[in-house]
């Protein structure tokens, strides 16, 4: 089966500053149809870009990437986006906010009520449909915006650290039922964290990516059973993969660790 | 928050004990009554003199307001127009902020030569002094949109004029209401400051009559007045934003609620 998204030689390199950044460089690789792909590095290896030129929100500045055996050079049509930080309107309800693709892409807002109403439901928020985001708490927030994403029931869903701001335990609940929707929806998601364990507990495969500038230094496959559960974290396999990319980032972030500091 | 009875009790007795002892100093160190007159003396100008302030007051309310709408429509209009229109951005807009920095009270002798001595030459100076407020704010608040919002915008192929009514636009409105409230305020300055220059009615007018006849108490219930114009409409934008835009006093609450 074809690959839905490969990235060929990509390279993207920020040149409105004083000095020109490369934040990319000749990064490659494929993700097929249903995986649950994870991508690490350190803060600043360009994950946020990766994604960006992904989604065809930002062009790269060399490089080929397709989607679906498409070239992008536009915004993709149909990509669900999490970001960081859950980016609500704080003017809407949570059923408003969930409903904005909706809006935006002039579809047919009754037609997608009893769906949107579904998803709230199905990430824990039933019953907040009428709340206002400065009513619910982080994790609540991120849930809506997961929501968000998924209304328009898109094939690929793009996360951009979606967790990192929440404590422990809220990203392990919110892991957990990541998964679940993902299993049960059958999504091709891409997520990027900073966080090894957290790649290693959703991921089928990880790329992991060193310091500026960001580079591929290597994909690993996971194998672990599905569906997964909090007691795999202790398993000696979960620990192995964990390791392995710890020890990939720490030689790759050694080398680099002078270069990085002097560029700040 | 909830009023509870101290918090009512605490300024009533306050402004109580403070007239008490404005009246017992003056009485005491024998202070003229043309520089510091009793309140007592107060409540008997206001009394007599009520007519003639409600109607001067009317009129001074009139101006500023007007001054204030006026500054409102144009103000928000041309803050829209800069945040879409590059070429304004590059040429209007520095003309606005050079005008900015000009005393605009300085402009009422000049207002009465163009456009005369009656009631619009306050509305001017009004509408010159509330301007500059709202737009700057309005700007700011239609600026200041996170940027993965655009983005979600642009990857479901949202249109500019959805992107300006379902986010810039609210999104401006609590730096807009900010705006407002400095706005709201500054217009009845900027009313009273041209019925300075040049004028027959309105509180300003008003003030100085009672200046030159060395009214001193009837000097003060008019800026009393004016301080209670200037609440009023502070209010006013105050209880309007909470009907428009809620989300803007939750947010100050939480700041304010230590
Ligand atoms: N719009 C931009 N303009 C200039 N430099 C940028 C821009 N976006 C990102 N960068 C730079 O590119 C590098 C990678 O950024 P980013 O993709 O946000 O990293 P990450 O998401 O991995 O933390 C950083 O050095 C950052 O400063
Ligand atoms: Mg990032």
């Amino acid at each position: 089966m074809p690959p839905l998204i490969s990235v060929e030689e990509v390279s993207r390199v920020f040149t409105g500053g004083a000095r020109a950044v490369t934040a990319l460089e000749r990064v490659s690789f494929e993700i097929q149809t249903g995986n649950f792909v994870s991508i690490v590095g350190p803060s600043g290896c360009g994950k946020s870009t990766l994604l960006k030129i992904i989604s065809g929100l930002l062009p790269p500045s060399s490089g080929k990437i397709s989607v679906g055996g498409k070239r992008v050079d536009q915004p993709l049509e149909n990509v669900g986006m999490v970001f960081q930080a859950p980016v609500l309107l704080k003017w809407r309800s949570v059923l408003g906010n969930v409903l904005l693709p909706v809006e935006f892409g002039k579809l047919d807002v009754a037609g997608y009520l009893d769906k949107a109403r579904a998803l709230i439901q199905l990430v824990g928020l039933a019953g907040f449909e009428e709340m206002f985001p400065h009513e619910l708490s982080g994790g609540m927030q991120q849930r809506a915006s997961l929501c968000r994403a998924l209304v328009t029931d898109p094939q690929l869903l793009l996360m951009d650290e979606p967790f990192g701001a929440l404590d422990a335990m809220t990203r392990d609940e919110l892991d957990i039922e990541l998964l679940r929707i993902w299993e049960e929806r059958k999504k091709t998601v891409l997520f990027v964290t900073h966080s090894i364990q957290e790649a290693v507990f959703l991921s089928d495969v990880v790329f992991v990516m060193s310091a500026r500038p960001g580079r591929l230094l290597e994909t690993i496959v996971i194998n672990l059973p599905r569906p997964r559960t909090v007691e795999m974290m202790s398993a000696v396999k979960f620990g192995e993969y964990t390791l392995k990319i710890r020890s990939l980032l720490s030689t790759a972030g050694g080398g680099h660790a002078a270069a990085a500091g002097s560029t700040m | 928050m909830k009023a509870s009875w101290k918090n009512i009790a605490e300024p009533v007795v306050f402004f109580v004990a403070l007239l008490v002892l404005w009246e017992i100093l003056v009485e005491i160190i024998k202070v003229p009554a043309f520089i510091l007159p009793p309140p007592r003396d107060l409540w008997v100008a206001f009394i007599k003199k009520l007519p003639i302030l409600g109607n001067h007051a009317l009129i001074t309310f009139i101006e500023a307001f007007g001054g204030f709408v006026l500054s409102l429509v144009l103000g928000v209009g041309f803050a829209i127009a800069v945040v879409y229109s590059r070429h304004l951005q590059n040429t209007i807009y520095p003309l606005i902020v050079i005008l900015y920095a000009m005393p605009k009270s300085a402009f009422a002798p000049l207002m009465v030569i163009w456009v005369g001595y009656g009631l619009f030459s306050k509305i001017a100076i009004a509408f010159l002094v509330a301007f500059f407020p709202i737009v700057v704010n309005t700007v700011v608040g239609l600026k200041e949109v996170e940027p993965e919002l655009l983005e979600l915008a642009r990857i479901n192929r949202g249109s500019d004029l959805d992107v300006f009514k379902k986010i810039r636009l609210p999104n401006s409105l609590p730096y807009m209401f900010a705006g407002i409230k400095v706005a709201i305020v500054l217009s009845v300055t900027g009313a009273i400051v041209a019925e300075f220059v040049a004028a027959n009615q309105g509180l300003g007018y008003l003030v100085l009559q009672a200046n030159y006849s060395l009214d001193t108490a009837f000097a003060l219930v008019i800026l009393l007045t004016l301080a209670v114009l200037s609440l009023g409409l502070f209010w006013l934008a105050e209880i309007l934003q909470r009907k428009l835009a809620p989300w803007s006093a939750a947010v100050r609450e939480v700041e304010g609620s230590f």
